[in-house]
């Protein structure tokens, strides 16, 4: 009791701040729609002081002497804000800001305070707009992912994952959270789009690494997205034809709120049907569906509940042979509601009650023998965040986040069960985190959290800290130091996404953990001119992922269903952007190295132990370029850029065969191969561009054709090769990724 | 400013020209082939090399001939307990010179001296024998996805260490005409480019005992699943449990061929249990009941 006084007291050691000084504190919404605007920056002109909203939109400068001052607010594609406040001496003002879209005054020259942009450049933290998602090229349609996937850093697995592989890490290494739920499978189509919707979501938010202490349970890196709240003002909505899916959304107020729907289908029907009049095997059925929904109700000045859901799935019906079938059914489901609380002006509160649940029902009949798989996930939490303000020195932060965490799996073949597995984990963990202005050129954020998890009764402190120094208004120097543990791992495939199942750490199964260091530059050479440099390295220990050697797990102890491993990455970052003028946009180059452990695995022939070897993803050289450029009031034009280094692939050398096997009529072929993954695929490299027409819908709203071509000049880059040894000498074919592609959408704004 | 480039530009170079994990070169190996069953005479042993994987391959032009070869029984704590030389007969195929039956649950080592003077050594421990406690029980004939599906109880198998049973289910057809083919496999043969030869023995995955539970006799009943079915007529229903060097082989032999949560490309080892070489010196114990499978009524 002694400690955790005393520790209250290290923490807050400026819980008394000076009776006189004066507070500003409120929200910054979007003048049209009444949206909160996450990350928006808002500073004191006159003076040295300015913080960022959190990601309810709230912001509060304190300590401020008495007198007159210019607040200014800015967030990037709106008007700067500006107004002189005189402040009375113990005055707290409430001041809710409403901010106006710039529209196209691209070349406007505005005043920046000291602290715009705050939260975008923390380290190894991105913000991507939801704009930019709807405007970059992107295969077939609009997709968050895939436009994450364009940042450093932050590498795609291939042409048809839009999973995310971020500093060395496996997507299982990122939490995604949608208005604070807990994502486990957020991808259509087998990985091919991502689950959220566009039209749904307001702000995305990525932390590359060396994350704040807010956030943990995964060893790399949290991805946050933030649905929309919906138009406060006036009723609105959306609708967009594409090629593969259509979407629409409505939203608007009501007496004390607002609201938002939105929902996406695809829409292959048509196409399936032609194919199936000519081809065989064909899918009876391939479709995806998600919907999104949100209500917001302002039950006081200082109230606000929201209650935000989710769902999302995706169905496959496929007679691939006479007499054979498969069925997949699988997706997510969400839902949170949220009660943000101000109990003063120094004191602004979040708490959430969230339900996740993810499923995956594959069933395979073949010659009248079912396989059935039943995967649940259920995910029910609670979490809470307080900030506190004490000063214009410190923003102090603390939270829980305690859930219960199901996971139900049962195979059955032929009728009979075969493997059935539950398991029920309580989760919990807790952190405090400051950020300290120690003054006007160092600021520490040190952190520390504590995570536990019942199965296998594991506790663990994960420290963190990050360190800021401003040599001059225009240079930053960065660094961060985490801990970070993993109680999940994902069983996947990089090439289908559809039959993932998590596993949890237990008995004899510890948690993964690792560190992360980041240093970064970050530099505006000049106005809306951003040149970022980021260097990394981070461990990870004790990976636990299910033993690919493994043909059936039934009968065997749950340790012996996993490889135990180990991994490190290390690599630079270089991102410059330009966000002025008629063209805009940014290239970002990735020099990265991963390389993985396991024993058993990439061992020399005849030799017991293993190697790191890189993973197929492993890319040293990653170059992305993304360009817009503002033809006219109704036409802009958008390029994308790729250029990475081949990915790793083990190049067979030698071969052998079985002639007798007992259990098969064919002699069992087998490769000889040195180490995993020494080769390297051909350079990736493609040019997607697209072309957007802003007009109307016959004067009636606003409406955009968009124009997409996806590899312009349909370079055949390949995803690997297949050795055919049925063919001797053996053959090699290379499996290749997308040729080139049209894309053509109209969206109707109403 | 120059010198700054200058240095970026060394810099890319290095990291393009430093290549950080290299590719090895091919080496050659030794191969083994042997599979002692339980209850049946000692096996043959094949003989060969790895061959690089873009030239031509023959296991004639790879046979490795007039090598020493020796099968031990050896006492379970590995001291020899009688010797089988084994004699050269043709293309890289030694035969024992003496007839002998494998027994189960007994522990057999393989040595191979070479001309070049290498040696090969494995060892392999012959699973328990099993048979089936219900074959009068059972029909002789059943039709195919009928209501009535194939459950043959046996005995359970042992092995040297208190692991499960790792079985094999292998159907052997009998009357291997085209027109005998199942709809499924007739499909894969006529739609789908497949050899009708891929189909001739039909075989599980490995299947692990876990997935049945052990009757109050402390038997085990397998059902015997339509989809192993490839030909219509007579067909041999051949129940393995193997050893652990069979069991290394197969379920990384099969990684080699995808399918598993391995990234595509990324290929590894199968893993070997011989010292000196690669292949396998494997055993197994088997039971083997025939059915007639009947054409479905139209």
């Amino acid at each position: 009791m002694k400690k955790t006084a005393l520790l209250f007291l290290m923490l807050f050691p400026l819980l008394a701040s000076a009776q006189q000084s004066a507070s500003v504190s409120g929200y910054i919404t979007d003048a049209a729609t009444g949206e909160t605007l996450i990350a928006a920056n808002v500073a004191l002109l006159d003076r040295r002081q300015g913080t960022t909203t959190n990601t309810s939109g709230y912001y509060s400068l304190q300590n401020i002497e008495p007198g007159v001052y210019t607040i200014v607010v800015s967030y990037i594609g709106y008007q700067q804000y500006r107004r002189e406040i005189t402040l009375q001496p113990s005055e707290n003002r409430r001041l809710d800001i409403r901010l106006s879209q710039k529209g196209y005054r691209l070349d406007e020259v505005v005043v920046q305070s000291e602290r715009e942009q705050e939260e975008q450049r923390a380290i190894g933290t991105a913000q991507v707009k939801t704009e930019f998602i709807r405007k970059v090229p992107s295969v077939f349609q609009a997709d968050v992912f895939r436009s994450l996937q364009l940042l450093p850093g932050v590498k795609a697995a291939s042409d048809f994952s839009s999973g995310l592989y971020i500093r060395g890490g496996s997507p299982d290494q990122t939490l995604i959270l949608l208005d604070r739920t807990t994502v486990y499978n957020p991808s259509h189509f087998f990985g091919f789009f991502s689950t959220f919707n566009p039209d749904a979501v307001k702000d995305v938010r990525l932390y590359k690494g060396g994350y704040p202490a807010k956030y943990g349970g995964r060893l790399g890196s949290v991805l946050t997205i933030f649905n929309k709240d919906g138009n406060r003002n006036e009723f609105e909505g959306s609708i967009t034809l594409g090629m593969l899916a259509s979407r629409a959304s409505v939203e608007g107020p009501f007496k004390k709120g607002s609201w938002m729907f939105a929902l996406r289908r695809s829409t292959l029907e048509p196409l399936l049907a032609i194919l199936q009049q000519t081809q065989d095997n064909i899918p009876e059925d391939f479709a995806f569906l998600d919907i999104n929904g949100k209500v917001n109700f302002d039950a006081t000045g200082d109230d606000k509940l929201s209650l935000a859901f989710y769902s999302g799935s995706d169905n496959l019906k496929f007679p691939f042979a006479e007499d054979a079938g498969i069925n997949l059914e699988y997706g997510n489901q969400t839902l949170s509601g949220t009660w943000t609380h101000i109990f003063s002006e120094k004191v602004f509160s979040n708490f959430t009650l969230t339900g996740s649940r993810y499923f995956n029902y594959p069933s395979f009949n073949i010659a009248a023998t079912p396989f059935e798989r039943s995967n649940n996930i259920y995910d029910f939490s609670a979490k809470g965040d307080i900030e506190y303000y004490p000063d214009d020195r410190h923003e102090l932060s603390a939270g829980f986040w305690t859930g219960l965490l199901t996971l139900k799996l049962q195979d059955k073949f032929d009728g009979e069960p075969t493997f059935r597995s539950r398991t029920h984990s309580q989760y919990g963990s807790f952190y405090i985190q400051d950020r300290w202005e120690v003054n006007n050129q160092f600021i520490l954020t040190p952190g520390l959290r504590l995570n536990g998890f019942s199965e296998g009764g594991y506790l663990r402190l994960a420290p963190r800290l990050a360190v800021e120094y401003r040599p001059s208004d225009r240079i930053r120097l960065q660094g961060a130091y985490g801990r970070y543990h993993q109680f999940l791992t994902l069983d996947s495939n990089e090439a289908f996404t559809g039959f993932d199942i998590w596993l949890t750490a237990d008995d004899e199964v510890p948690p993964a953990s690792g560190n992360q260091y980041v240093i970064g530059l970050k530099t505006s050479p000049w106005e809306r001119y951003n040149l970022d440099v980021e260097f990394y390295y981070r461990t990870m220990e004790n990976l636990f992922e299910p033993d690919p050697f493994l043909p059936d797990q039934a009968g065997l102890p749950y340790k012996e269903t996993f490889r135990f491993g180990r991994g490190y990455a290390y690599g630079a970052e270089l991102f410059f952007e330009r966000q002025v003028g008629k063209l805009t946009g940014f290239a970002g180059y990735t020099f990265g190295v991963t390389r993985r452990k396991f024993p058993g695995f990439n061992a020399p022939i005849q030799e017991q132990g293993a190697r790191y070897y890189p993973p197929k993803y492993d890319r040293i050289h990653d170059l992305n370029v993304v360009v817009n450029y503002e033809l006219s009031s109704r036409w802009s034009a958008s390029a994308v850029f790729s250029y990475a280094t081949g990915q790793a692939y083990t190049k067979p050398l030698g071969r052998t065969a079985a002639f007798n096997f007992p259990t098969t009529a064919n002699s069992k072929q087998q490769l000889i191969v040195g180490k995993v993954n020494a080769s390297r695929l051909p350079a990736y490299n493609r040019l997607d561009v697209g072309f957007n027409r802003n007009g109307t819908f016959f004067g009636r709203g606003k409406a955009q054709w968009q124009f997409q071509l996806i590899n312009v000049y349909s370079r055949r880059n390949i995803w690997f090769y297949n050795y055919d040894l049925d063919e001797n000498p053996a053959e090699r074919d290379a499996v290749q990724l997308l040729p080139i592609l049209p894309s053509i959408s109209y969206t109707l704004n109403f | 400013m120059y010198r700054i480039l200058f240095l970026a530009m060394v810099s890319v170079t290095l990291l393009y020209g430093c290549e950080l994990y290299q590719q090895d070169r091919y080496k050659e190996y030794y191969v083994v082939e042997s599979y002692l069953v339980a209850h049946n005479s000692l096996p043959e042993v094949l003989l060969s090399k790895t061959v690089p994987l873009e030239e031509e391959y023959s296991y004639k032009d790879a046979a490795i001939d007039n090598a020493e070869v020796e099968v031990r029984w050896l006492n379970a704590d590995s001291t020899i307990r009688r010797r089988y030389p084994y004699t050269f007969s043709k293309d890289g195929i030694y035969a024992p010179v003496q007839s002998a039956t494998v027994r189960e649950k007994q522990l057999y080592q393989l040595l191979v001296t070479l001309p070049s003077g290498d040696s090969i050594e494995a060892k392999t421990f012959v699973p328990g024998d099993f048979k089936t406690v219900n074959r009068d029980e059972l029909s002789d004939r059943y039709v195919y996805q009928g209501d009535e599906q194939i459950e043959i109880t046996t005995t359970p198998s042992g092995y040297i260490t208190d692991r499960q049973t790792y079985y094999v289910f292998t159907i052997v057809a009998e009357e291997t005409d085209s027109t005998n083919l199942t709809p499924f496999y007739a499909d894969l043969v006529e739609e789908q480019d497949n050899s009708i030869e891929n189909f001739y023995i039909n075989s599980s995955g490995i299947i692990n005992e876990g997935n049945y539970e052990r009757n109050s006799d402390n038997n085990i009943s397998l059902k015997v699943p339509w989809i192993s079915f490839s030909f219509y007529g007579h067909n041999a229903v051949v129940a393995n449990a193997i050893d652990d060097n069979m069991y290394d082989f197969l379920r990384s032999q099969s990684v080699q061929t995808g399918g598993t949560s391995l990234s595509p490309g990324e290929i590894q080892n199968i893993r070997y249990n011989i010292n000196g070489g690669i292949g396998i010196f494997g055993s197994l114990a088997s039971d083997t009941n025939r059915f007639q499978i009947l054409r479905p009524s139209p």
